[in-house]
């Protein structure tokens, strides 16, 4: 206590262990997994590879100072068991060459600790600072003890003071000890360590054992509900004996912090239990604003206390923390015997034995043992080995059928008792007051003492009382040995300290007290540094590797004792049970009914799992290469171990193969993800050399001749909608009087071309596995497909179904293939005679059986395929641009119905009534031709068959929708810059104007009071004063019989101005550039404009200007005869001599602005009709 | 549902029998059997294509709702179109002519086109300009992926007219191989028989048999009434020729079986009749019995692999599958 009281003033860094908390080796082979739960478990302690480590090199040292003759034998036996191990190629291999290595080594320090042992080093000089440190405040202690023995303890004990103290003190021990020279003590406390020794031993050798064959015997699950079961029991009478103590506990641990009188927040902390925390959590939680400490120092109090302080420790009952400890343990090392404990766990039901209570009158049982341990009942060792008896004897007195099987298990827990009863130490728990009495008594009596003399009895108390506490056996015969009476005179001032470095032992399984009594064990690893140290372990591990085989085949063959099974099963059974259990408890909590059950929390992989995985996995590895130097193995477990200690978790050791604890498992690292250095420590990045680029084309159609036709299809389709669409304007056109500008949309389709993803990087081999981009990929096929099929747009769901139903398929198909191809391989036939020597195996499946065989169980033929592609695809095509061919040309008859009607070359124009073309009188019979198509030639030209105006002429409206969406085509039109506008007119301008319309200009001025006059053209095209517009039939012929004949014979309601068919192309022709003041000269631009529109349209706009602003008539007369020259251009030459002769008249005719000449032209132009209509025919 | 009606075809299945290659007379049994299997064939039909015409959001059948369900049966499928493409033109010369007398030997010459094309020929090449043969287009042809309707060209006989062609004119070669031999009268008997219909002149008995008001709206169109009356009769071939098939099989088997146990008078006579040189073929021939048609009903209602191969959920087959059209 007093030590504890002058931690208390210990900087903090103190508090955590200086060490690595996860290195597994410390100098003196103390393993620091002291920081582990201090939950009483006896596996956790045992066989944590460094803890192991510890504790053989503790044992090996403390056989070799047993006798050094014994030690040698030992040696020479290990050697050849070395030998013998590395011809069976066994695990220990490394360590055994190792060991071998070591040996040498190893045997100088025995020696060295046979000389050591007569003159004990002067101890102080050997030790780090460290220790010396906590030799001064040894020092510092006995002097305080008088004083220090009154306060409590107010802070618990860091592991790493603990053990800094224990060797200390062990050292004095041995000091005084070997000074003392009392060897029969010596003797007895070594009979009674050995006892424990050999149980440790014992078990540990069997779970070695076990260990061992994890990597030869692969362990089936079979047993794993049975063990889960099994715990479940005893957890769950565990749990009910909690239950009931909590109460109890509550109200007791209650009591004993008032009754502490402590106040303050740190001395309730002290000695509390788990549960007793969480109430003073909640208390705290309560009184928050009420405590002046910060949450991250509460809750490094809180761990302290929880690390430090077992929950059995008491202030008032001495001895009370070592016994409860040793007997918990005990008790729940028997309570996990669950192959046999398992009826003893509860007590017995009155139903299932109805006579039981009449014959056993004290019944008991380990869960009512549990209870009263809580419940502080036991007052000493014999009280609680009474109560364990009682139980084996109950049930043996019980059934007396010596077959019965309830025997057996009590038999066997009566042995396993009768192994682990050492453990517990001999202590019988006795009142603080009574002991400090005794203590204050002593002291006073000793007060006049030398301070030699003074000195000497506290270091030896405490010498005997150092191994009697921290060595459980080692307890009895140190208490004994001072005085009869039980309190040892200088034990009384620290009665705390040294038990709680006791109540670590039991826990972390770090014997202590096995190492610390002889002397020799701290000298031979103190000089020799951590090298030797490491070293050493190693060979003393060896040293128990040797001896295990046969340690392990007696538990095996007591087992085997028991029951007839397969000893090392049985062994394995029972070493892993809890741990197995654990596992299989994690996998069935997954699991509701039959059923996964999704609210259930995933397992989640621990540091600590994984991190041990990889070290049996290099240890496996560093095992199965033997090439290896022994130094490097030696040494990689340590890395190793590190690299993935990051994390704070514990490192709780299972005795469990790794194939076992699936979860725990750490994948191969593919190489380019190893994280390399080169010579200078840089990282070297592997990367580069991994990637590599998705070629190209992955995610789209291969290009094959399939897919070459059904693209050209898919094409001849957008090309042939095209049409329609045509088709679809221009009978819109013929039933709809009035256009908009964007009424037709155009449908310009374009080809279809396949996006591939774009760029990518991968870093492995293999397909990309992306889902979404495969599923679109499969999209977009089933949409060509879709498209070649005839459905232009689809639903997005539809897609989706068929897409869905395509990966569907795709799947079946690809699983019958993978079955196809791994089907086993069968013996070649032609090889039967050689079948013997080497056999020859072959595929099951040539490659186009495996192909044909899939696609017939897929239900589909090369019939199907092939017949698809003829008539699907093949046929398809030829349909397609068939009826592209009608579409094409029923467009063409639509826009042309003249033209198709006298046929290609206008041949067929005189097939039926074609009279009138011999006779050459139609034009009077029927009055069509008051365009003067023919007076112009334009039927010669165009091989019109009939003189109605051609369909494409008439429907502006539709050229206008071309010249709208088609503005290249304006283009080419304005390739000469538009003659200027005219001034506008207003009362200014007027006097400019020619005398004949000055007066109606006037007139109309004076209507708009003088604002000037507004041209027709620019007026919204709707305002203006213009006539209807014509309408012509959908066949675009105008049906002359019921027309009057005269310029009023085009089918409009009401009378034309005469100008008005002309106004027409020539307003469109010229646009705004014309202004209306021509309107007058439009009379003879009639006959002209027409074709006009129809030739090059600029020049015969330049054609007209000429014609109208001339005045000399020669001028015009070469203008004119321009201009029908350019009209002509396509016009034989006969024709062209003949418009050459009449353009005297046409230019006169211009000139005068006389519509009546119209009917000479006619005349004049009549004649040659039917001969130029015939040379044009044959011309074209 | 057989045994509570009275056949009411006997005769017409009969001569569609005597047609489809079965010389002997077969019993009544037979026949009922026949009727009930075309019956049921009839009603399916009428309730398929309901339901076609019902997710077109129309109510009465279409003649496309009919073609569509026989669709993947492209000989039969051109053997219909051709059969409707003449039923049109014999409407039109109807229509233009109004003289009813020539109504069976059109029908005939419609129902078998080999006849009506070959030997009518010329005289339908001179009415061609009024009465051409209007082509009957389907809705799923290319024709239908565009807006604008496809002119018709008669320049042009597309492959498919003459698949069509194809498939009537094997039909026709069968029908000529079987009255190759035939005297003149039985060739009359004969193509009295090929008149035989379930419809031709019959449509309200049809009605009834086929329970038009039951299974869908009471009024089809004459169109879909010929186009059933066609397809029981392929219905009613096609059950007979896979029938005489099975007969045959099993007489085959009969004989080698018979032959090798006991060379039984009655086997001798079996062989020689197979042998037959001098034997008439018809002489001493048994029926069709109703477990031939049985069987051939059976095989014919076999699906295919290739129908549940998309169906297979983890290798079981659906637990009922549709009746197939035969």
């Amino acid at each position: 206590m007093s030590l504890g009281h002058h931690h208390a003033w210990l900087p903090p860094g103190h508090l955590r262990p200086p060490d690595d908390p996860h290195d597994s080796r410390s100098i003196n082979g103390y393993s620091k997994s002291f920081s582990g739960p201090r939950t009483p478990q006896m596996r956790a302690s045992v066989d944590a590879d460094g803890s192991h480590a510890g504790n053989l090199i503790s044992e090996a040292d403390l056989t070799a100072e047993e006798d050094p003759r014994i030690a040698i034998f030992r040696d020479l036996y290990r050697r050849s068991e070395a030998k013998i191990n590395t011809l069976f190629a066994g695990q220990k291999n490394v360590e055994d060459l190792v060991g071998a290595a070591v040996a040498d080594a190893d045997e100088p320090d025995i020696k060295n600790e046979c000389a050591d042992q007569p003159a004990p080093p002067p101890a102080p000089a050997k030790k780090p600072a460290r220790k010396l440190d906590d030799d001064d405040y040894d020092d510092y202690d006995d002097e305080d003890d008088g004083d220090a023995a009154s306060p409590p303890k107010p802070k618990p004990l860091t592991p790493s003071q603990e053990f800094s103290t224990t060797p200390l003190l062990s050292r004095y021990t041995s000091g005084t000890t070997s000074a003392g020279g009392d060897a029969p003590k010596e003797t007895k406390k070594e009979s009674l360590e050995d006892i424990r020794k050999k149980l440790e031993e014992d078990k540990k050798a069997t779970e070695e054992a076990a260990k061992r064959s994890f990597h030869t015997i692969f362990y089936t699950l079979e047993n794993d509900r049975d063990a889960m079961l099994d715990q479940q029991r005893l957890e769950e009478s565990e749990r009910q004996v909690e239950a009931e103590m909590s109460s109890q506990a509550n109200a007791g641990n209650n009591a004993t912090s008032t009754s502490n009188g402590y106040g303050s927040l740190s001395n309730a902390n002290l000695g509390a239990s788990s549960l007793t925390l969480k109430n003073l959590i909640a208390r705290i939680d309560m009184k928050r604003t009420m405590v002046q400490a910060s949450d991250a120092e509460l809750r490094s109090l809180m761990s302290e206390v929880r690390k430090n302080r077992s929950k059995w420790a008491s202030e008032d009952k001495i001895g009370q923390e070592e016994l409860y400890e040793a007997a918990e343990k005990v008790l729940s090392e028997l309570k996990a015997m669950t192959e046999h404990s398992t009826a003893f766990l509860t007590r017995v039901n009155k139903r299932d034995a109805p006579d039981y209570y009449t014959i056993i009158k004290h019944p008991m049982d380990l869960g009512t043992m549990t209870k009263k341990l809580k419940a502080l009942q036991f007052k000493s060792k014999q009280e609680f080995v009474d109560d364990l008896n009682l139980i084996w004897s109950n049930c043996l007195k019980y059934n007396t059928n010596p077959d019965h099987f309830l025997r057996k298990h009590a038999l066997y827990m009566k042995k396993e008792t009768e192994k682990l009863v050492p453990l517990i130490p001999e202590i019988v728990i006795r009142d603080r007051a009574e002991v400090e009495a005794e203590e204050r008594r002593l002291q006073l009596a000793d007060l006049d003492g030398a301070e030699e003399s003074d000195d000497e009895p506290i270091m030896s108390s405490r010498g005997r009382k150092a191994p009697g506490k921290s060595s459980k056996k080692g307890a009895a015969p140190a208490r004994n040995t001072p005085s009869g009476s039980e309190p040892p005179a200088g034990s009384s001032s620290q009665p705390a300290a040294p038990a709680r470095a006791d109540s670590d032992v039991p826990t972390d399984g770090i014997p202590n007290g096995f190492a610390t009594p002889p002397p020799g064990t701290q000298t031979p690893s103190d000089p020799a540094g951590a090298a030797a140290g490491v070293s050493g372990i190693h060979g003393d591990s060896m040293d128990i590797d040797g001896l295990t085989p046969s340690i392990n085949a007696l538990s095996a063959l007591s087992a085997a004792g028991v029951e007839a099974e397969d000893p090392e099963y049985k062994v394995w059974k029972q070493v892993t049970k809890k741990d197995r259990a654990l596992i299989a408890a994690e996998r069935h909590r997954l699991f509701k009914g039959d059923k996964l059950n999704s609210d259930e929390p995933a397992l989640l992989r621990t540091k600590a799992g994984m991190r041990r995985w990889v070290r049996n996995q290099r240890q496996i590895n560093a095992e199965g290469d033997k090439s290896n130097e022994p130094s490097t193995q030696a040494m990689e477990p340590g890395p190793a171990g590190e690299t993935l200690a990051e994390g704070i978790e514990v490192d709780e050791d299972k005795v469990i193969p790794d194939y076992y604890d699936v979860m725990s498992g750490v994948p191969d690292l593919p190489g380019q993800l190893l994280w390399r250095e080169d010579s200078d420590g840089n990282i070297v990045d592997a990367s580069e050399e991994f990637l590599r680029i998705l070629s190209k084309g992955s995610f789209t159609q291969p290009d094959s001749k399939l897919s070459q036709k059904m693209d050209a299809n898919m094409r001849q389709m957008q090309e042939t909608r095209k049409i329609c669409s045509k088709i679809g304007i221009v009978k819109q056109m013929q039933l709809q009087s009035q256009m908009y500008q964007n009424q037709f949309q155009k449908y310009q389709p374009e080809p279809f071309l396949e996006q591939d993803v774009p760029p990518h990087v991968m870093n492995d081999e293999g397909p990309v596995v992306s889902p979404w981009a495969c599923k679109a990929a499969l999209q977009r096929s089933v949409a060509k497909i879709f498209y070649h099929t005839g459905f232009e747009e689809y639903q997005p769901s539809a897609l989706d179904a068929v897409t869905d139903i395509a990966s569907d398929f795709f799947q079946k198909i690809g699983e019958t293939f993978k079955s196809y191809i791994e089907a086993p391989k069968v013996p070649t036939a032609d090889s039967t005679e050689l079948a013997s020597s080497n056999s020859q195996w072959k595929k099951a499946y040539t490659e186009p059986e495996i192909v044909l065989h899939t696609l017939n169980s897929v239900g589909i033929g090369v019939e199907d395929i092939e017949s698809y592609i003829k008539d699907d695809v093949e046929r398809l095509g030829t349909k397609l641009a068939t009826v592209h061919d009608r579409l094409r040309s029923l467009l063409s008859e639509l826009l042309r119905p003249a033209l198709a009607d006298g046929g290609e070359d206008g041949s067929n124009a005189f097939a039926d009534g074609s009279e009138q073309f011999v006779g050459g009188d139609f034009a009077e019979d029927i009055d069509e031709d008051f365009f003067g198509f023919k007076e112009l030639g334009l039927d010669k030209e165009f091989g019109l068959a009939t003189l109605s105006v051609p369909l494409h002429l008439l429907q502006n409206r539709m050229y206008n929708a071309a010249q709208a969406q088609n503005t290249s085509a304006i283009q080419t039109v304005t390739l000469f810059p538009p003659p200027p506008s005219y001034p506008r007119l207003t009362s200014e301008t007027l006097p400019s104007q020619i005398g004949l319309v000055r007066g109606f200009f006037g007139a109309k001025l004076q209507a708009s009071n003088n604002e000037g006059l507004v041209e027709d053209l620019e007026l919204p095209p709707k305002q203006r004063p213009m006539a209807a517009k014509p309408r012509l039939p959908a066949s675009g012929k105008i049906p002359p019989p019921s027309a009057p004949a005269g310029p009023t014979a085009s089918p409009q309601k009401r009378p034309l101005p005469p100008t008005a068919p002309g106004q027409q192309p020539n307003a469109i022709k010229l646009g705004a550039a014309e202004p209306s003041k021509k309107k007058v000269k439009k009379n003879s631009g009639v006959a002209m404009e027409v074709p006009v529109s129809i030739a090059d349209g600029d020049e015969a706009t330049a054609t007209l200007d000429g014609t109208k602003t001339s005045d000399d008539p020669a001028l015009t007369n070469l203008n004119s005869k321009d201009g029908s020259e350019v009209l002509g251009a396509p016009i034989t030459e006969p024709s062209h001599v003949k418009n050459g002769l009449d353009s005297s008249a046409i230019s006169d005719v211009a000139a005068a602005g006389d519509g009546d000449s119209n009917a000479d032209l006619n005349k004049s132009n009549d004649n040659t009709a039917p001969l130029t209509n015939g040379t044009a025919g044959d011309a074209s | 549902m057989s045994t509570d009606r009275t056949p009411k075809y006997r005769q017409e299945i009969q001569q569609m029998m005597f047609v489809s290659g079965e010389t002997a007379e077969p019993s009544v049994d037979t026949t009922t059997l026949i009727e009930e299997i075309v019956r049921q064939q009839v009603v399916e039909i009428l309730a398929r294509s309901t339901a076609l015409a019902t997710r077109r959001g129309v109510r009465s059948i279409s003649t496309d709702d009919l073609i569509f369900l026989i669709r993947h049966d492209k000989a039969k499928v051109s053997r219909l179109k051709t059969f409707l493409s003449w039923k049109d033109v014999r409407k039109n010369v109807k229509d233009s002519d109004d003289k009813g007398g020539a109504d069976a030997a059109d029908f005939a010459a419609a129902d078998d086109p080999l006849a009506g094309g070959v030997v009518a020929g010329p005289q339908d090449v001179a009415s061609k300009p009024k009465n051409k043969r209007a082509r009957v287009g389907l809705v799923w042809d290319v024709n239908s992926f565009y807006s604008v309707q496809v002119p018709e060209r008669e320049d042009e006989e597309d492959e498919e007219e003459e698949e069509q062609n194809y498939a009537t004119l094997q039909r026709l070669a069968a029908a000529d191989e079987r009255t190759k031999n035939m005297t003149k009268e039985e060739y009359v008997f004969w193509s009295e028989c090929r008149q035989a219909s379930f419809t031709y002149r019959k449509s309200k008995r049809f009605r009834e048999w086929a329970g038009f008001g039951i299974v869908t709206e009471s009024k089809p169109n004459d169109d879909i009434v010929d186009i059933l009356g066609f397809l029981t009769f392929e219905i009613v071939q096609t059950l007979t020729e896979e029938a005489l098939k099975v007969k045959e099989r099993e007489d085959r088997e009969k004989n080698r079986r018979g032959g090798s146990e006991n060379g039984s008078g009655e086997n001798t006579k079996k062989r020689k009749r197979e042998t037959g040189l001098f034997d008439p073929p018809e002489e001493g021939r048994t029926p069709v019995e109703p477990r031939h048609i049985r069987e051939a009903y059976r095989k014919l209602q076999a699906t295919p692999n290739k129908n549940i191969a998309m169906l297979l959920h983890n290798g079981r087959v659906p637990a009922r599958m549709p009746l197939r059209l035969i």
